[in-house]
């Protein structure tokens, strides 16, 4: 038997260490897909990277963007663009200063063909040049002009007021020329307040704390980003004491709610999930009715899905922009449950008691099927409607309801960046292949165009509450209730909580 | 016997070979398509998508596929991994290689002297208590599922007691609960076959003679009876390796253990067919491997099946 250990701890990578006192121990679902700011696509990733990287700016844990590598910026006289005055005194983690070159660096790793840029890459194709750098007919970005160390100037192609809090994280340029082309493996590129320890696939990725953070040192030695895939092990080793912090996936989240041990450690917040009942109008003809659309809405009893179907772990939605979100607003109606008025429509629209109706099928993924039984169901009972279930493969479907395939269908887009643009500007307006129902509106479409250009938060929001009437009043689909994001922190943990964007940020944790 | 083992091992390669195409077809065949996992809610963006179906060779026909595919496995590297941004197969499975078999040897190394132990136990008190109850326990063991009796024994040696962590991997203490849970079943099915051969020699004349020498019950038993079921234990033994190397899989998820069992759930779900492939591809490996050895020890003690007689 002594054999035998001694064979498992030289053979699969077994280390003996001791818990260190101060490290940050939370649970992430899956291995990150990669772990690099450029090929970067992924919200584990995502989750992990936030802490060894920076953009521009940050998102506080209330959902503002304040400046982070960039101090402040103003737009170009010339043309779109803006200039940013870049923070000074800011290291990488390999103790070179971070200025106008690696800004310049990163834009082009990010666009360079064969430099294998993630999804973020996409914000860069308003900068002049992008495409031409991306064809290959250019090796340099020629919409960014270093000014000096400090000051970059990037012109666009077309204006966007949004261009700052777009989440591109700035690297290190002389990291490829210190540890070659496998850096990501060795070491962090990043600014941020911890940089990369190790990466134990299937197990751990470890961070140290960033002592020469410009921010602040972390009170912390590190964190450790635990992999469970496995709802139940998560929360059996929060119960033992092996993570700090707990984030609950779907399947255990009944049993936290139900548990009074829990409630003095429960965080529960709305997630930046946009979600909604999509009708799609092409593919089924009495939805091009809005007097039909009103009555799927109204035949909805929004309050019992959240007690009962959610078991609380739920919160309404009103509108398209989430609670929390900037350009969120909270003046819209609460949607009723009323099936008389309902039935009423359905008559009006020519389909007493349902009759007339032609088959439809109601469809979303494994993990959506207790929802869509639940609206055939009371569809069925509501409106006579002759509604079937029907589940499909994950990617299979997203890819159907991009090309604009699925009938109806309840699903969710998850906000990537702190503007409620995100969700307007992508789920709804009409040549985005993201709005998957295909609903399409002119005056909608022109205030979006619109609230792009202008850079007044509070005027872009007002543009953005008009829009997002517009979509309403014509009941171009139907908010549905957000699921909640459930955490569980133990009680000597602090400054560490979850707001709707994910898991806050970790600069300023403290373990007692 | 060298000649026997070496036809033994060219015997392997149809064997590789049929694995090698019926994964790649079974892969193929699943539906979902790993660039759109890949993009997630992002598949929509079609530049991008046409990039990563030309980086991984997913635009080519099938049987181009399987041509590179062969060529991938012939250099030795499996090719890039779909879920793991531009790493490939063989350092994805590295460092998982190991963790698989070891746990496999270290319940058996567990199963073997426990199951043994109470097989005896049960046949030298045949009928009586002991066996009964020793029955009972084996009973138990056998037909409750594994991870039935692992979330109990997380429960309340991890999560009440808190003796042992309830899940990882990288340390001793962590490898205790998932090594005992794996051996369990294994323990029970080796403590009945023992009982069963025990029984048949303590009917044997020998075992009569070593009583009426006057030698002591124990005696009899561990030096005479029980050596004579040592052969047929140790011949299963190889059989009972291979289906603890199945069960990994459930301990690996249960106790979030990074071997190959779990990586082969997990790339399966995403769409990873290279390391999906890679890793079937090394359990036929391990399956084959253990059929030798077996075949090996059978022809050890039996000439007949070395020299191709019929047995």
């Amino acid at each position: 038997m002594l054999a035998l250990a001694a064979a498992l701890s030289g053979g699969a990578g077994f280390v003996l260490s001791p818990a260190m006192a101060k490290t940050f121990r939370v649970n992430v679902v899956a291995d990150p897909a990669q772990m690099d700011p450029i090929t970067y696509s992924e919200i584990v990733a995502g989750r992990i990277l936030r802490n060894m990287y920076e953009g521009f700016t940050v998102i506080t844990d209330d959902g503002r963007n304040v400046p982070a590598l960039a101090e402040k910026w103003e737009p170009l006289t010339t043309g779109p663009g803006f200039r940013f005055h870049l923070r000074k005194g800011v290291k990488f983690h390999s103790g070179r200063p971070f200025t106008a070159r690696d800004v310049k660096y990163t834009y082009e790793a990010l666009l360079k063909p064969g430099g294998k840029g993630g999804l973020n890459a996409t914000y860069l194709n308003i900068i002049v040049g992008a495409k031409e750098l991306k064809d290959g007919q250019a090796t340099e970005l020629a919409g960014v002009k270093i000014v000096d160390d400090y000051t970059i100037e990037l012109s666009f192609t077309k204006p966007d007021v949004l261009f700052p809090i777009y989440p591109i994280y700035y690297m290190d340029s002389g990291i490829v020329a210190e540890l070659g082309a496998d850096w990501m493996t060795k070491a962090s590129a990043g600014t941020g307040p911890y940089k990369f320890k190790q990466w134990r696939r299937g197990v751990s990725v470890d961070l140290d704390a960033n002592t020469s953070y410009w921010g602040g040192a972390p009170k912390i030695d590190g964190v450790s980003f635990m992999i469970v895939p496995n709802a139940d092990t998560a929360l059996s080793q929060y119960d033992a004491g092996e993570l700090d912090f707990v984030d609950v996936y779907a399947a255990a989240v009944r049993r936290v709610l139900r548990d009074e041990r829990y409630a003095k450690e429960l965080i529960r917040v709305p997630r930046a999930q946009s979600t909604y009942l999509g009708m799609n109008q092409n593919l089924y003809a009495p939805f091009k009715d809005k007097r039909v659309r009103e009555a799927i809405s109204l035949s909805i009893d929004r309050n019992a899905m959240i007690r009962g179907l959610y078991g609380g772990a739920a919160f309404p939605l009103n509108g398209v922009v989430t609670p929390g979100m900037p350009g969120f607003n909270p003046n819209l109606p609460e949607l009723k449950f009323d099936p008389e008025r309902a039935k009423k429509l359905m008559a009006e629209a020519g389909y007493p008691g349902g009759k007339g109706l032609p088959p439809v099928d109601i469809s979303s993924t494994e993990a959506f099927k207790d929802e869509i039984t639940y609206y055939a169901n009371q569809f069925n009972r509501v409106l006579g409607m002759p509604v079937n279930v029907k589940t499909v493969e994950r990617a299979t479907f997203i890819r159907a309801m991009n090309a604009g395939e699925v009938a109806f269908f309840p699903w969710g887009w998850t906000a990537d960046y702190t503007d409620a643009a995100y969700y307007l500007s992508q789920m709804w307006y009409g040549p985005s292949p993201y709005n998957r129902p295909r609903w399409k509106n002119a005056e909608y479409d022109k205030l979006i165009d619109e609230a792009l250009t202008v850079a007044d938060d509070d005027k872009r929001y007002a543009l953005y509450h008009k829009a997002e009437k517009v979509l309403l009043d014509d009941w171009g689909m139907a908010p549905v209730p957000m699921t909640a994001s459930v955490a569980l922190r133990k009680p000597n943990v602090k400054n560490v909580t979850l707001t709707p964007f994910g898991f806050s940020l970790f600069s300023k944790i403290e373990i007692d | 016997m060298l000649r026997f083992i070496v036809g033994r091992v060219v015997g392997l390669a149809p064997v590789l070979c049929a694995a090698i195409v019926a994964t790649f077809i079974a892969t193929r065949l699943l539906p979902g398509d790993p660039v759109a996992v890949m993009l997630s809610d992002h598949s929509a963006d079609v530049q991008m998508a046409a990039r990563l179906r030309a980086e991984y060779g997913l635009d080519k026909p099938l049987p181009e596929q399987f041509v590179r595919y062969i060529g991938d496995i012939l250099t030795g590297d499996f090719g890039l991994s779909f879920r793991y941004v531009h790493m490939p197969v063989w350092q994805v499975l590295k460092d998982s290689l190991l963790i698989s078999p070891l746990l496999a040897l270290a319940a058996l190394a567990l199963a073997l002297p426990v199951g043994a132990l109470a097989g005896v136990q049960a046949a030298a008190h045949r009928n009586r208590f002991q066996d009964t109850a020793i029955i009972v326990v084996l009973v138990a063991g056998l037909s409750l599922p594994n991870f039935a009796i692992a979330t109990f024994l997380v429960y309340l040696i991890s999560v009440k007691l808190n003796l042992l962590p309830v899940a990882g991997w990288g340390t001793f203490r962590q490898a205790i609960l998932p090594v005992v849970i794996l051996a369990i079943p294994s323990a029970a099915y080796i403590a009945r076959l023992t009982r069963t051969f025990m029984l048949e020699v303590m009917q044997q004349d020998f075992v009569r003679t070593a009583r009426a020498k006057g030698l002591t019950n124990r005696l009899v038993i561990y030096r005479h009876a029980f050596r004579n079921t040592l052969v047929p234990l140790i011949t299963s033994a190889g059989i009972i390796f291979g289906g603890l190397l199945s069960n990994t899989v459930v301990v690996e998820t249960i106790f979030n253990i990074p071997g190959l069992g779990r990586l082969a759930i997990d790339s399966i779900f995403a769409r990873d067919y290279p390391v999906a492939m890679a890793v079937v591809m090394l359990f036929v490996v391990f399956f084959a491997l253990i059929n030798l050895i077996v075949d090996t020890l059978y022809a050890l003690v039996d000439p007949r099946v070395r020299d191709g007689a019929p047995a």
